[in-house]
C-alpha cells in the first residue's frame, strides 16, 4: 500500500476512534469539572462537586438498586428461559413462530405502558416500590432477549454431544459443567450481557413501578446541572463497558 | 435420538419447557395490558360509585396537544428508523470484509444506555455546548428544537450501530458463497447487490427496524432529555398527564400509552409482512 493511502487510512481510523471515544471522555471530564464556562474548551477548575451532589441525592442507593435488579432479572430470565431456548434451538416445537411471537410481544410495547399497566396490580399485591416488583417488571423485557440470545447456542449437535457424554457416564451436574456450559459459552455470555444491559438501561418501566434506579435519578439533572448529570452518567457507563469487554473476551466477538 | 424419543419430546417435553418462559410473560404482560385498559376506563374520583367509561378516550380525541404528540412521535420514529436503516445498510456493506477491530468500534455504542447518549448530545450540541464553543453557533438547534432533530439524532447514534451489527451477522460466509455463484454466472456488482444481497438482508433489516421503531415510539427518556417541551411524544404526554392530575391523569396517561402500543403493534404487523415477502 502506498504511504499516502496508508496515512489516509490511519487518519480515518483515528477519526473514527475519536468520534466514538470523545463523547465518553467528555462525560468523565464534565463530571469532575466544578467550573467549565464558555467559550473555553477546557474546564477552569476540577473538583468533586458533581459526584458529591450525586451521592447526596441518592446515587449510591440507585446504583445498588440498578445492579441488584439487573442481576436478579437476568438470573431469573436465564433460569426460566433456558428450557424454552433449548426447545426452540433444537427445533422440537410444533409452532415455534407462535412461541417467538408471544415472547417478542413485550418488546413492541412501550416500557412505560407496561409499567403503568403493572402498577394497577402491583399496588394491590404490595409489590409497588419494592425490589421484587421491579425485578418482575424488568423480567417482562429481559426474558425475551435472554431466550432469543440463547436459542442460537442450543443446536442439534450440542444435544448429540450431550448424549455421547451421558453414555460415557457423566452425571447431570458434571454434564452441565463440563459439556453444556462450555459449548454454550458464546450464546450464554451474550444472553447474560444482553439481559443485564436491557435492564440497566430501563427508564420508563422503572419510573412507573417505583424505586429509583440510576436512569431515574439521572434524568432530572440533564438540562439543569450538567456536572451532576455527567457524574451520574459516568457511574452509569461503567457496567455496560465492562459488559462489552467481558463479552468480547469471553466470546471473541463484540455483542 | 430414536424416532420414538423425538416424538415423545415433541408431545410432552417442550410444552413444559416452553410454558416455563411463556407463563411469566403471559401473566405479567397480560396483566400489564389489562391494567392499562382498565386504567384508561377509570372515571377517577367522584361522589358515589362511578361506572367505567370512555371519558379519557373522549378527552384524547378532543385535545389538540394529543394530536401534536401523536404526529411528533410518528414523525421522529419513522425518520430515526429510516435513517438508521439506510446508514446501517451502507455501513454493513462497507465493513463486511473488514476485520474484527472495525466491528468492535461499531458495536461500542450498543451497551451505552439511550439516556447516556442523550446526556452526551446535550453536552456537545446544546446551547453553549462544546460544538458551539469550537465552531460557533449551529445553524439549527439540536437540543430542545420543536422539529425533534436532537431526538432523531440520539436514536440514530444508538440504533444505526445496532442494525449494522445485526446485518453483519447476516452478511456471513454463506451469503458470500451465493454471491460467488452469481458472479460465476455473470452477475455484475450491482446485480449481485440487487438480486442476492438485498433480498437476504431485507427480512432481518425489517425486523430489526421494527424493534428500533417500537422503542422510539414509546421511549420516554430521550425526548425528556433532548426533546422540546412542546410538542411532546405520546409517552411524554402520558407522563405529563399524571403530573398535572395525580388521580384523573392516570386514565388519560393509560389511554395515550395504549395508542402508542396499538401503533407499535401495527408497525409490527407491517414489518412481519415485509420480512415474510422478502423470504418468499
Amino acid at each position: 500500500m502506498p504511504d499516502g493511502a496508508r496515512a489516509l487510512r490511519r487518519a480515518r481510523d483515528t477519526a473514527v476512534v475519536a468520534a466514538v471515544a470523545l463523547p465518553l471522555v467528555t462525560l468523565v471530564v464534565q463530571g469532575v469539572a466544578d467550573e467549565w464556562r464558555g467559550p473555553s474548551l477546557l474546564p477552569q477548575r476540577l473538583g468533586t462537586r458533581g459526584f458529591a451532589t450525586a451521592f447526596d441525592e441518592g446515587a449510591g442507593g440507585a446504583l445498588a438498586t440498578s445492579l441488584a435488579v439487573a442481576l436478579a432479572a437476568t438470573a431469573l430470565a436465564l433460569a426460566l428461559g433456558w428450557p424454552a431456548a433449548r426447545a426452540l434451538g433444537e427445533r422440537r416445537l410444533r409452532h415455534p413462530g407462535l412461541v417467538l411471537l408471544v415472547l417478542g410481544l413485550p418488546l413492541l410495547v412501550p416500557g412505560y405502558a407496561t409499567g403503568v399497566g403493572l402498577t394497577e396490580w402491583f399496588v394491590r399485591l404490595g409489590l409497588i416500590d419494592t425490589l421484587g416488583g421491579l425485578v418482575l417488571a424488568h423480567l417482562v423485557v429481559v426474558l425475551p432477549y435472554v431466550v432469543l440470545a440463547l436459542v442460537g447456542g442450543f443446536t442439534p449437535s450440542l444435544r448429540q454431544l450431550e448424549e455421547q457424554a451421558r453414555t460415557l457416564g457423566l452425571t447431570p451436574a458434571r454434564l452441565l459443567l463440563l459439556v453444556t456450559v462450555p459449548a454454550l459459552r458464546p450464546a450464554l455470555v451474550t444472553a447474560v450481557a444482553l439481559g443485564f444491559l436491557v435492564s440497566w438501561g430501563q427508564y420508563g418501566l422503572s419510573l412507573a413501578v417505583g424505586l429509583p434506579t440510576l436512569p431515574v435519578v439521572l434524568l432530572p439533572y440533564v438540562r439543569v446541572d450538567p456536572e451532576v448529570a455527567a457524574a451520574l452518567a459516568t457511574l452509569a457507563i461503567v457496567p455496560p463497558l465492562l459488559a462489552l469487554v467481558a463479552t468480547a473476551r469471553l466470546t471473541r466477538r463484540p455483542l | 435420538m430414536t424416532g420414538r424419543a423425538r416424538k415423545r419430546d415433541r408431545e410432552a417435553g417442550p410444552s413444559l419447557a416452553v410454558w416455563l418462559a411463556l407463563v411469566p410473560i403471559v401473566v405479567l404482560f397480560g396483566t400489564a395490558i389489562a391494567g392499562a385498559v382498565r386504567q384508561s376506563l377509570d372515571p377517577g374520583f367522584g361522589p358515589g360509585e362511578r361506572p367505567l367509561g370512555l371519558g379519557a378516550w373522549r378527552e384524547l380525541a378532543r385535545d389538540p396537544t394529543f394530536g401534536d404528540a401523536l404526529w411528533f412521535s410518528l414523525r421522529t420514529t419513522l425518520l430515526a428508523t429510516a435513517i438508521s436503516a439506510v446508514l446501517a445498510l451502507a455501513a454493513s456493506l462497507a465493513l463486511r470484509h473488514r476485520g474484527a477491530a472495525p466491528r468492535l468500534l461499531v458495536s461500542l455504542p450498543l451497551p451505552v444506555p439511550h439516556l447516556i447518549v442523550a446526556v452526551g448530545a446535550v453536552l456537545w450540541l446544546g446551547p453553549g455546548g462544546l460544538v458551539e464553543r469550537a465552531v460557533g453557533a449551529l445553524p439549527v438547534d439540536l437540543v430542545g428544537d420543536r422539529a425533534g432533530a436532537g431526538v432523531v439524532l440520539v436514536y440514530v447514534v444508538k440504533e444505526a450501530p445496532f442494525l449494522t451489527v445485526l446485518l453483519l451477522a447476516v452478511l456471513g460466509r454463506r451469503l458470500r458463497e451465493r454471491e460467488e455463484v452469481a458472479a460465476t454466472l455473470g452477475a455484475g456488482r450491482w446485480q449481485r447487490l440487487r438480486w442476492v444481497v438485498l433480498p437476504a438482508v431485507a427480512g432481518p433489516l425489517a425486523l430489526g427496524s421494527l424493534v428500533v421503531a417500537a422503542f422510539a415510539l414509546g421511549a420516554l427518556e430521550v425526548p425528556l432529555a433532548v426533546g422540546p417541551n412542546a410538542p411532546q411524544t405520546l409517552a411524554g404526554y402520558a407522563l405529563q398527564a399524571t403530573q398535572l392530575d395525580a388521580f384523573g391523569g392516570q386514565a388519560t396517561a393509560a389511554a395515550s400509552l395504549l395508542v402508542a402500543t396499538a401503533l407499535s403493534l401495527l408497525l409490527g404487523l407491517a414489518a412481519l409482512r415485509l420480512a415474510r415477502s422478502a423470504r418468499a
